[in-house]
């Protein structure tokens, strides 16, 4: 450690202003304050005494994602081989299969749905860090910004949200469009006003539909068709959608059902909010907002009732455990950056994007999923409830002290 | 800008006053037509007769407009141009101007051919106005032109109606982006062009 | 400028009126003979895509020819009869405008109106195609709605009356690139061949899900589905349901296989 120290202060003057290598300073700062930590002192009042910054949040924010990442392995392995078990196969085909001969495809071996989610998620993740990583360096070298952790939680989350099939190239495209368009072109990290993962996710989502929706594409195994629950729930009988479905509300919940990687599992989504909100990082009026906001307005279409619209049949309980509802609750509407700053504001947005995303499920005929449109929709309101909440606060104290 | 020559009047709105980049006008259009190169291409032969000949026209009996109905005489004008175009159009080119619908018509409330009437034709002498009008009318082109390349060529896989990448859903490799057939796309392209513009061009960059 | 008078605006809003309304007028009458033939023409063009009569590039000349085989009739939707063109004639009948006649048409009670029409007319357009004097093909036009927006199209049936021989749309507002590509010809042509009706003659015809994989039997009643758009197939396949029973096409349909049987009826 001391050795490395000596030679990073060394290296330094290079690399600070005048220096021949000030060209590259983000990418040496990068390195630098990742493996010794910041140099940085404040000099002059005042000083603030706090063990959170930046990097510090987002590491913490990685570390509450990790049981939706270790649930995104698992379940993605455990469908890929409960489907190759139903339709009587060893083992898929292609480099996949060379590799998984060792431990073999069983649904009930723990090893083996870890291994093969990982042969899926693995790649998917790599892509998305490598290619948003470089993006995010090309920015901050050409303008002189520090590095920031953000883009690890931006391609995490990415990685997360995605269909197990989805081709490499567009996992590169999508992330390319969503550092670029949703982060860099408004001045980077901190500068965004919509979240730059889901904003990724819309593109592809709207670029390349064949290979983010559909039967097609949720189980990792070629021709499988497994719809996810929430589009079986779309094209069940009028009335009663829920006898459609073949899995039970603890199955959801827990989430061994077909989805998007890391959005099944409603329970891990849920140890991932306990350590967010102990940590104080995700806001918990936002999640209480959305949560009544769904609530409120799945309750509201339960009780209408439809004989056409099969959707209006599903009761609250079950629109919080499928599809991204959870997952988008605890980590994409709370993201600091992109949500309200006002206490009121949070509240409102809270409401707002729950009971969207349940209108745009039950009441849009063209989308079974609402939640990513429903949160990208809430981000650009943001800075208006700020707005308007900070407008009142000033007409009333003016009231009472003008 | 007293003296401006006939090759300023006509290039200058084409990149350094561009009436869609820099002055942000005409979007609507802009991004309802650009799905397809040969719509593009027409409508912006349509906006450029029009922002001409308008141009032309109201330059023309300029010293017989009061000025208290001289916004509803240049109106006037404009409709009876873009009545007339797609009339033209309707009976000389039905395929397209099936294609482009209600957007022909929509000229009428094109920024670009009321601004350039009102802040260029009334002031100034009819040769200049037309040419005035036909600079910015390329400009218009000129946009609406590079965002349907990129549109029809990465969205449909071909230009000009014409097969360059075989698309998957005809037995092809090329996976169309679905993005850049719907028009919000546009967006996304036009905003590129602007920034483009903008950094090769810092004059144009709004102090704020 | 000179000092305005008080009467110059209205007089020189009229002058420029006048020659406006003239200039417009003179466009709109000297060119109308020549748009509605233009429209004319693409009501032909779409019918014999539809028939599978037409390919590649034709000229306005060519789509005369080949049209001359093509009879237009006017039929009674409920009977099934041929309206005769003395009363009705096929040449000025507009079957769309009529949907808003509440002499011509009728409203559809909700569950019935599986194509999402609203109203039904009374009588539709049927178009006859005849090679030397014996019946070859039948074109009738359909209508549903799909995702967002109402599709219009042809269906060719062959003589057999139950076999599809052609489909084509040719106006809808579906999502481009997904449901759009109801208009591709490629997966227009997949439906060469299939069979509307069953054995038992009811409508059987379907939009699988994505690519079909019946097999066998159930294959020619089945018809590849457009990926990414299963709501705008749901519809086509509705429209198909709606348009060849009892509300649609089957009583014209029937009453035309009862009078072949009878080898050569009164339209032979």
């Amino acid at each position: 450690m001391k050795l490395l120290e000596k030679l990073f202060d060394r290296a330094a003057p290079h690399f600070r202003p005048g220096g021949r290598l000030h060209r590259w300073f983000p990418l040496f700062e990068a390195t630098d304050s990742f493996l010794l930590g910041s140099g940085e002192r404040a000099a002059t009042a005042p000083h603030v005494r706090d063990a959170m910054d930046l990097k510090r949040i987002m590491i913490s924010v990685i570390v509450a994602l990790l049981p939706c990442v270790i649930m995104a392995i698992w379940n993605t392995g455990y469908q890929a081989n409960t489907a190759l078990a139903a339709l009587g196969l060893p083992c898929p085909g292609g480099w996949r299969g060379h590799l998984l001969a060792a431990v073999g495809c069983n649904p009930d071996s723990l090893v083996s749905n870890l291994c093969h989610g990982a042969l899926y998620f693995v790649p998917i993740y790599l892509t998305s860090v490598l290619v948003g990583g470089l993006w995010e360096c090309i920015f901050n070298l050409v303008r002189g910004h520090e590095m920031s952790e953000a883009f690890l939680v931006t391609s995490l989350l990415f990685a997360l949200i995605l269909p197990p099939t989805i081709p490499l190239w567009q996992v590169a495209i999508g992330i390319s469009f969503g550092v670029i368009f949703a982060k860099e072109v408004f001045g980077g990290v901190g500068m965004n006003f919509m979240n730059p993962a889901l904003a990724a996710r819309a593109f592809i989502f709207f670029a390349y539909p064949g290979q983010m929706s559909g039967d097609q594409v949720w189980t990792a195994v070629d021709g499988v068709s497994s719809a996810t629950a929430l589009s079986t729930l779309a094209t069940g009988a009028p009335g009663h959608a829920l006898s459609s479905l073949n899995i039970s509300w603890w199955q959801a919940f827990i989430g061994t059902i077909p989805g998007s990687m890391g959005e099944t599992s409603t329970l891990a989504c849920l140890i991932g909010a306990a350590a967010l909100l102990v940590v104080g990082i995700a806001s918990w009026r936002v999640m209480l907002g959305m949560l009544l906001g769904g609530i409120g307005c799945s309750l509201l279409f339960y009780m209408i009732g439809s004989d056409v619209n099969p959707m209006f049949s599903v009761p609250p309980h079950w629109h919080l455990v499928l599809g991204g509802f959870a997952f988008g609750l605890v980590f994409m509407a709370t993201d600091p950056v992109t949500a309200p700053h006002t206490f009121t504001g949070r509240w409102i947005y809270g409401v707002l994007i729950g009971a969207l995303a349940i209108l745009i499920r039950v009441a849009n005929p063209g989308f079974p999923e609402g939640v990513m449109l429903a949160i990208l929709l809430g981000n650009v309101f943001a800075p208006l409830l700020d707005y308007f909440v900070e407008q009142a606060n000033i007409k009333r104290r003016m009231l009472r002290h003008g | 800008m007293a003296e401006t020559t006939t090759r300023e009047l006509l290039l200058r709105p084409i990149f350094h006053r561009n009436p869609i980049a820099l002055l942000v006008l005409g979007i609507c259009s802009a991004l309802a037509v650009t799905g397809k190169m040969d719509t593009a291409f027409v409508m912006s032969v349509c906006v450029t007769v029009v922002v001409a000949c308008s141009s032309f026209v109201i330059s023309l009996v300029r010293h017989h407009i009061p000025s208290s109905v001289r916004i509803g005489i240049q109106i006037m004008v404009i409709a009876t141009m873009v009545i007339l175009v797609d009339q033209i159009l309707k009976a000389f080119l039905f395929d397209l101007s099936k294609q482009l619908s209600i957007y022909v018509g929509l000229i009428i409330t094109n920024c670009i051919v009321m601004g350039r009437a009102e802040g260029f034709a009334m002031n100034n002498p009819p040769k200049a106005s037309f040419i005035d009008g036909l600079g910015n009318g390329l400009g218009y082109g000129f946009i609406l032109m590079t965002v349907a390349f990129i549109r029809e060529l990465f969205g449909s896989g071909s230009l000009f109606g014409i097969e360059i990448l075989k698309l998957t859903s005809n037995g092809g490799w090329y996976v169309r982006n679905g993005l850049l057939l719907l028009p919000a796309s546009a967006f996304f392209l036009i905003a590129l062009l602007i920034w483009l513009m903008r950094t090769v061009d810092p004059e144009q960059q709004e102090n704020d | 400028m000179a000092k305005e008078s008080f009467f110059k605006p209205f007089y020189s809003v009229l002058v420029l009126a006048f020659v406006c309304s003239f200039l417009v007028s003179l466009a709109s009458v000297g060119l109308r003979p020549l748009q509605e033939s233009n429209r004319a023409m693409e009501r032909k063009k779409n019918i014999l895509l539809a028939a599978g009569l037409l390919h590649g590039n034709a000229s306005d000349k060519d789509i005369d020819t080949l049209f001359a085989q093509v009879e237009p009739r006017v039929i009674d939707l409920a009977t099934g009869a041929f309206v005769p063109p003395e009363i009705m004639d096929p040449k000025t009948f507009d079957q769309l405008a009529s949907t808003n006649d509440p002499q011509l048409s009728h409203p559809l009670a909700k569950d019935e109106d599986i194509a999402g029409l609203r109203r039904l007319e009374k009588y539709s357009l049927v178009y006859l195609i005849k090679d030397k004097g014996k019946l070859k093909e039948i074109v009738l036009p359909i209508r549903g709605k799909g995702l967002w927006s109402t599709m219009y199209g042809y269906v060719a049936i062959d003589s057999d009356l139950r076999t599809i021989d052609g489909i084509a749309f040719y106006e809808h507002g579906e999502t481009p690139g997904l449901g759009g590509e109801i208009e591709n010809p490629a997966w227009e042509a997949g439906w060469q061949g299939k069979k509307i009706y069953d054995d038992e003659g009811k409508v059987a015809i379907k939009v699988a899900k994505g690519a079909s994989k019946a097999k066998a039997k159930a294959a020619s009643y089945e018809v590849d589905g457009l990926s990414g758009a299963t709501l705008t197939g749901n519809g086509v396949q509705r429209l198909f349901h709606f348009w060849f029973d009892d509300q649609g096409f089957k009583p014209f349909l029937e009453r035309l296989r009862s009078e072949n049987g009878q080898e050569e009826g009164e339209n032979g």
